[in-house]
């Protein structure tokens, strides 16, 4: 009852933020076509992202995963594997193959130009305490400030679905494993077993 | 109805437009839309640099995992353990704690490392380009990169620089390789004397064997055993950074040159000896202080397993002198004619020659002094041997047969010969010693050169005393061992001398000459002396492993101190007291070629061997002794040779006080 109710009230958040970037396109893109006339701005390419992925990055899907205030150099990353599809995709390898590697660039600097907002999601607090032990010990290093955006990708606020996503691809070898990372999730699993993922999931959803 | 319908349909989507407008722009600038911020920690962008976009990696961020203390190591992609861990201290103490890792580091763009990163860091761009900016800063805060950009170019022309033969994409070393990279201290600093101590470890990183050589010497037993920052690491013999491979000149020369950094005592008298010298000069062919001493396993003489233990020691010489016998072993390598403790021999033999030097020497200058300001005096008194323009010369006197002209040019051509080459030796000190010996091929064109004109020299030297013989037992009917033609001293000699320096002074008249006067028989007489001392000395020399078969060692030492002192004594009266006795005083200057056309006018004859002159007279002997003038060609000929020899002469006399003003105290 509690998580339907949640769901609507982010559907009129979602409208709201599309009617309002709709008012500001026009002048928007006027500013922006006087600074860089060559092409679209990053932003005005990222608005294309804002259907799925909220408005400037701050992704409302639980699906869905967050990309503002995204590292812009693990972005592009992203984006260029699924344009070689290297990487995993739902429908992001049709998109990435309608973008030049500045186009990618233009659009990782946008987002990363934005500060992420978080939306509460419900999550099992006990699960939460014991992923923050394994994240502590396993995953710091790499996701530093508790998985906060960095170098190495958002986890603290990603939307819990999507992390859950994410790591079966991993876990199901669908998709490629960064370097070092199977190590140490494998470690994390060999210690807490079955609920090390839901942990450092539930643990990286409690961030709101 | 359906008019209504639109018309409140058209309200309603004007309404709902406006609305759309107004409303999400007034919360977008008033509240967030749903959900919260994350704190205001700055923007992702502000880990890039605006100008460059550039990633900016903190050093926190590295240490994240590299300054872990409880994880030290991690492992590669290979499975294989590597150590991660830089003691962040460390850094913030030593000279680079101001810099960012990927100042360095300059390759590590991503953390976390997306490829297996490789340590690649270059030292030399950085130094440099900091210097070159700083070099003129008046608070001298970069003062020490001076020093740093020096070793620089000493590293680029070692072998560290060099590419390594196994894998030409990287050099033997670089600079991280021995400097520990995020540990330089300052001058002074700890770091800096614990990085002295660990050098031999360090080094020995590459360099196994020669490490555990190290380690058994005394060098390696001080260092690493007993913790002493003043005994000899690796640096302190090898050099820091420009290092040669060991088996070439310069890394050699250089070793056995810092040897003496610390032994100074020793290097002193091995500059002394015949291997010092060579060495000196700038060749490796005689030994240096590791061939005796051991490189890395030099140790003291009372050690059993020391190359220069007294049961080991002849085996030692035989590295180089393979038919060295017993006798070997009472050499005094370092031996000191300066102690007369330890060498009293040696130290009596300088002392005694030295004396004869400073004798000779001294009584002679005064000789020309006295002599100069005599003659001086008297020509500008019109007295003295002038030559009358209105009668030039048409008679002459015969005193050198052809013979005694040939043997005097060859002796003149081999001593000259002899003593160039020799005080290249002598005087090892000085450039131009080096730029000889480099001019006459090496040290070892050199010993060829000295040995054959020491062989011309005495061949000479013996074929003078077989004529001299002769022609004393043909005429031993009339010869006169002391008489006038005899060049034996007489009791007139010492006369003349007293008459001679009476006359210097104005006391008396300028007392008349035999055939020979005395500085001639001195003249004659001082070689001769100095042949015998030379030459035998030089024999014992020049033979070692004959003469060592009944001669002790020391006397190696004995010769080469005799034949160096006389050879000194011989070249400096020859080329000063000899010269100016023939050749310079005012009544013979510029020269006299008489030694070369064998003939001298008979007025000259008459004034400076008038005695002589009279017997001849009074004898009627006078006429078969005199010639007609040289022709010109002949006087033109001899005045060439004459003016060569004497030039050659005076440059040598020189070169040796140019050695002996400049001479190590």
């Amino acid at each position: 009852m509690n998580s339907k109710k949640t769901i609507n009230t982010q559907g009129c958040n979602r409208l709201l933020s599309l009617l309002a970037l709709l008012a500001l396109v026009p002048f928007q893109l006027s500013a922006e076509s006087a600074r860089l006339p060559a092409g679209p701005s990053g932003q005005a390419l990222a608005f294309t992202c804002a259907g799925c992925h909220g408005t400037d990055g701050s992704s409302v899907g639980p699906s869905m995963p967050a990309i503002a205030g995204m590292d812009p150099e693990v972005f592009v990353d992203a984006m260029k594997a699924y344009r070689q599809d290297e990487r995993n995709p739902s429908i992001m390898n049709r998109i990435a193959k309608a973008y030049t590697d500045e186009q990618f660039e233009a659009m990782g600097w946008f987002f990363a130009s934005q500060r992420l907002r978080l939306f509460p999601q419900p999550y099992d607090p006990r699960l939460a305490e014991q992923g923050a032990r394994l994240h502590d010990d396993y995953c710091e290093k790499c996701h530093e400030n508790g998985g906060r955006p960095g170098d190495a990708g958002t986890l603290a606020g990603q939307w819990m679905p999507y992390l859950h996503f994410t790591m079966e691809d991993f876990i199901s070898g669908k998709r490629k494993w960064p370097r070092k990372m199977q190590r140490k999730v494998d470690a994390a699993i060999e210690e807490a077993g079955g609920d090390a993922i839901p942990a450092l999931v539930n643990y990286y959803g409690s961030q709101q | 109805m359906p008019r209504r319908m639109a018309t409140a349909g058209v309200v309603c989507l004007l309404a709902t437009l406006l609305g759309a407008m107004i409303v999400p722009a007034a919360l977008a600038t008033t509240q967030p839309l749903g959900g919260t911020t994350e704190p205001d920690e700055g923007l992702m962008i502000d880990n890039f640099d605006p100008e460059t976009g550039k990633r900016i990696i903190p050093n926190e961020r590295c240490l994240t995992c590299h300054g872990d203390e409880q994880q030290k190591t991690d492992v590669r992609d290979d499975g294989s353990p590597v150590t991660i861990f830089v003691h962040s201290k460390q850094i913030e103490n030593s000279v680079h704690g101001s810099q960012q890792c990927t100042s360095c580091h300059v390759t590590i763009d991503r953390v976390p490392h997306r490829k297996a990163p490789a340590v690649v860091v270059g030292c030399v761009e950085c130094h440099r380009e900091t210097w070159e900016q700083h070099k003129d800063d008046p608070d001298g805060e970069y003062a020490r990169l001076a020093v740093v950009n020096e070793q620089i170019d000493s590293y680029m022309q070692s072998i560290h620089a060099q590419p390594n033969a196994l894998d030409q994409s990287h050099t033997n070393a670089t600079c991280y390789d021995c400097h520990d990279g995020h540990n330089v201290g300052e001058l002074g600093s700890i770091q800096r004397s614990e990085f002295r101590l660990k050098n031999p470890q360090v080094c020995g990183r590459c360099h196994e064997e020669a490490l555990d050589e190290y380690r058994t010497s005394d060098h390696g037993k001080a260092v690493l055993e007993e913790g002493d920052s003043e005994a000899a690491v690796c640096s302190d013999c090898h050099s820091t950074h420009e290092i040669a491979p060991t088996e070439t000149d310069k890394a050699q020369l250089a070793i056995t040159q810092h040897c003496g950094d610390c032994h100074q005592e020793a290097q002193r008298t091995y500059f002394d000896s015949y291997h010092g010298q060579v060495h000196r000069l700038g060749y490796t062919e005689a030994a240096k202080c590791h061939d005796c001493h051991g490189g890395h396993l030099v140790k003291s003489e009372d050690d059993p397993t020391s190359e220069i233990h007294a049961n080991n020691r002849l085996e030692n010489c035989r590295n180089c002198h393979e038919n060295a016998n017993k006798n070997f072993l009472s050499f005094w390598p370092h031996g000191d004619a300066n102690d007369p403790e330890n060498y009293p021999d040696l130290w009596a033999f300088k002392v005694f020659m030295e004396t004869l030097i400073f004798a000779v020497m001294g009584f002679f200058w005064i000789h020309v002094l006295l002599w100069l300001y005599r003659e001086v005096m008297d020509r500008r008194q019109g007295k003295g041997f002038n030559e009358d323009l209105s009668k030039p010369d048409l008679v002459y006197y015969r005193r050198f047969p052809a013979v005694w002209r040939w043997i005097h040019f060859l002796f003149a051509v081999a001593t000259m010969t002899l003593i160039l080459t020799g005080t290249t030796l002598l005087f090892s000190h000085t450039a131009w010693a080096k730029a000889v010996v480099d001019f006459l091929g090496g040290i070892r064109m050199e010993a060829i050169i000295h040995r054959t004109a020491a062989v011309i020299w005495l061949s000479i030297f013996i074929l003078h005393l077989v004529l001299a013989i002769r022609n004393i037992r043909r005429n031993r009917a009339t010869f006169e061992w002391f008489g006038s033609t005899s060049l034996l001293p007489n009791w007139k000699d010492l006369q003349d001398l007293k008459d001679m320096f009476k006359w210097f002074l104005g006391f008396g008249p300028r007392p008349q000459f035999n055939h020979w006067t005395y500085w001639q028989k001195f003249d004659y007489w001082a070689p001769f002396w100095g042949a015998m001392v030379i030459g035998l000395s030089g024999l014992v020399l020049f033979m070692p492993g004959i003469t060592s078969l009944v001669l002790p060692g020391w006397s190696f030492n004995i010769a080469n101190l005799v034949h160096a002192e006389e050879a000194l004594l011989a070249a400096i009266f020859l080329n000063s007291v000899h010269f100016f006795n023939v050749h310079f005083r005012p009544e013979r200057f510029p020269m006299s070629t008489a030694i070369f056309t064998g003939v001298i006018p008979i007025d000259e004859f008459k004034h400076d061997h008038r005695l002589e002159y009279d017997r001849l007279v009074e004898n009627g002997e006078l006429e078969k002794h005199l010639v007609q003038r040289p022709s010109r060609r002949a006087s033109l000929a001899a005045s060439f040779i004459t003016t060569v020899l004497i030039m050659a002469g005076l440059a040598l006399l020189t070169l040796v006080l140019i050695g002996l003003v400049t001479a190590p105290s």
